[in-house]
């Protein structure tokens, strides 16, 4: 029972974590409707600036994941600038290909600037645990959970209550209806990209600890975060959320009783059943966040 | 293609000029780089038959490549087939798995066949990894026997450049072929427009399937062939950054063109090769090159040569 519990908590975490890179890349396809395959590597990139912050500057942790959060913002403007803005207005496959080559050139220049090695930067709370009867669960985990939690709130009260949030909204509707009505499609773009960017920032602030630190991180959690994408819907922050949580608990069990080595199949096998039984996603609609 | 003759002269040329290559060179090294640029003509051509020809972006070329590359290395050497049954399994085996992958994948959208694709060679570089029984996981397979047919072996490295050669020389006539057929223009039009498509009776997801299971087929005997060159297969050649260099080629040539990929192959292989770049380095030159290439020459190689025909065509015309 405390191992079944364990995991449910190390699902929740998961998909925390998932939630969070996730809703993300869902913004920037519903807004942008572009395929952001350098996400994963914007994670890649919040975890080392969390990993010099903290554990080779020893900045206090909070500063440490404030300066990834704000980091990756700043670090999404120029990505919009750089990689979106000039094939903004191109087909969409030139678009995907833009961010295919961004994500390698982000994993590669890390790893000639930082090499290979695998860091960590484990914060205290991953060690020190909460128990409960025969369960014990870290720190980090709890703190994990309920960050996330905050920033979605967060996140959903600046989408449906601030003029930015409905600017987004409407972009995501009706591109054109929207431009017509004076919505200015690189500002609302930007905007998206710095939120997704800051998003994909906390994750690594919070998550990195957790786990070990290297350049190529990014890449199997971009696809694992375009599954749940798909099977949430794609463009679909809710659905995102809420499949991410789904995915990080089958994760959980899907490596605590069957076999870890194929763990990171799951989202995969997941995203093909869904799409067999409902081509449009479990929340699919044809467009909206 | 309606220049009258110097095509026809010009390709029969660059086929002399291929075939006497080795005969002049003879640094094992340059030929070890035109045997990799051959096979990555191959591969490139089956990838531009569904990117180029139908228009759907699929991301699972090297997964089908290391397919073909595992089936024939363990063909060969738990079961003894000889190679011409190897190669064939290759490309069947490529071939029919792409089914599986394309039906759900082509469901929703041209997005989530790029994911979809995406998803499925990740998990066949999963399985390679770990499925230890069958692959020997990160050990690899050892000790592929070296190609033949027949009585003829292809254990030196000129003989089985011809070899790659003439297989990628079937390739390229076999895709043009098929582009030119009603097939062919039964993949345009699906490419062109899928819902005037399916009025007029062509079925994009039939279309669309059968051009991706092609592709799958010839990118698995392209991975066979270079499991007959190498003799080892491990994980690796799964690795997802062959797909950038396809795409590298793709753009630099012109997809949907047999000329602009050769040309783009050439360039994106070779080059790389000869400037002997560390492998970090070689993927951020792509990297930049891909993004340079699609922002400021859309239309890549092929375009360019289009242009300059075009020009030579206006001055014939008023002289």
């Amino acid at each position: 029972m405390a191992l079944f519990l364990e995991q449910v908590v190390n699902g929740l975490t998961l998909g925390a974590y998932y939630a969070l890179v996730a809703v993300g890349l869902a913004l920037v396809f519903g807004v942008a409707r572009l395929v952001n395959f350098a996400h994963g590597e914007f994670f890649m990139l919040g975890a080392y600036v969390l990993y010099f912050a903290y554990g080779v500057y020893h900045l206090p942790y909070g500063l440490a994941v404030l300066l990834a959060v704000l980091g990756l913002a700043a670090f999404g403007a120029v990505f919009h600038r750089l990689i979106y803005q000039p094939v903004m207005h191109r087909v969409w496959h030139v678009q995907l290909i833009a961010t295919l080559a961004a994500s390698f050139i982000l994993a590669n220049v890390a790893i000639i600037a930082v090499g290979s090695t695998q860091r960590s930067a484990a914060t205290p709370f991953v060690t020190d645990v909460f128990t409960v009867g025969d369960m014990h669960v870290a720190y980090q985990r709890l703190l994990v959970l309920g960050v996330a939690l905050v920033a979605f709130v967060a996140l959903q009260q600046f989408i449906q209550r601030t003029p930015q949030g409905r600017a987004m909204r409407a972009i995501a509707q009706n591109r054109e209806a929207a431009q017509v009505l004076g919505v200015d499609l690189a500002q609302v773009t930007r905007l998206t990209f710095v939120l997704s960017a800051a998003l994909t920032g906390l994750a690594a602030g919070l998550v990195a600890p957790l786990y070990l630190i290297f350049p190529t991180v990014g890449s199997l959690l971009t696809l694992k975060a375009f599954a749940v994408v798909v099977i949430g819907g794609m463009g679909n922050a809710t659905g995102a959320l809420v499949v991410a949580f789904i995915v990080g608990l089958a994760e959980a069990f899907g490596a605590g009783y069957i076999s870890i080595e194929y763990r990171d199949a799951i989202a995969f096998i997941l995203m093909i059943v869904v799409l067999l039984w409902r081509p449009l996603g479990l929340m699919g609609r044809r467009v909206g966040i | 293609m309606s220049l009258g003759r110097a095509p026809v002269l010009l390709q029969l040329g660059l086929l002399v000029l291929l075939v006497l290559v080795p005969q002049v060179i003879q640094l094992s090294y340059l030929l070890d780089v035109l045997i990799v640029t051959v096979m990555y003509v191959g591969l490139a051509l089956s990838y531009d038959l569904i990117v180029g020809h139908v228009g759907s972006l699929s991301l699972a070329q090297p997964a089908f490549y290391g397919i073909g590359a595992y089936a024939v290395a363990l063909l060969s050497t738990r079961v003894g087939w000889p190679t011409v049954a190897c190669l064939a399994a290759a490309a069947i085996i490529a071939g029919l798995l792409a089914l599986p992958v394309g039906i759900p994948s082509f469901r929703l959208s041209q997005y989530s066949f790029a994911i979809g694709t995406l998803g499925f060679a990740t998990v066949a570089q999963l399985v390679a990894q770990n499925w230890i029984d069958l692959t020997d996981g990160p050990m690899c397979v050892t000790g592929v026997p070296k190609a033949s047919i027949g009585g003829l072996s292809f254990a030196t490295l000129p003989s089985f450049y011809y070899f790659v050669l003439a297989v990628v020389i079937g390739i390229f006539l076999f895709t043009r072929r098929l582009v030119g057929s009603r097939i062919g223009r039964s993949f345009a039009a699906v490419h062109e427009n899928e819902l005037l498509a399916s009025a007029v009776g062509v079925s994009p997801l039939k279309y669309k399937l059968l051009a991706f299971s092609l592709s799958a087929a010839l990118a698995g005997v392209i991975g066979g062939m270079y499991a007959y060159y190498v003799n080892v297969v491990c994980p690796t050649e799964l690795s997802l950054f062959i797909t950038l260099n396809l795409l590298v080629i793709l753009f630099i040539g012109g997809a949907g063109s047999p000329r602009g990929v050769v040309l783009g192959a050439i360039a994106g292989t070779s080059l790389p090769e000869l400037l002997r770049l560390a492998s970090s380095w070689r993927l951020v030159l792509f990297g930049v090159a891909l993004l340079v290439i699609i922002n400021f020459f859309p239309d890549g190689l092929e375009g360019g040569l289009r242009r300059i025909e075009r020009r030579l065509a206006r001055r014939s015309t008023s002289a």
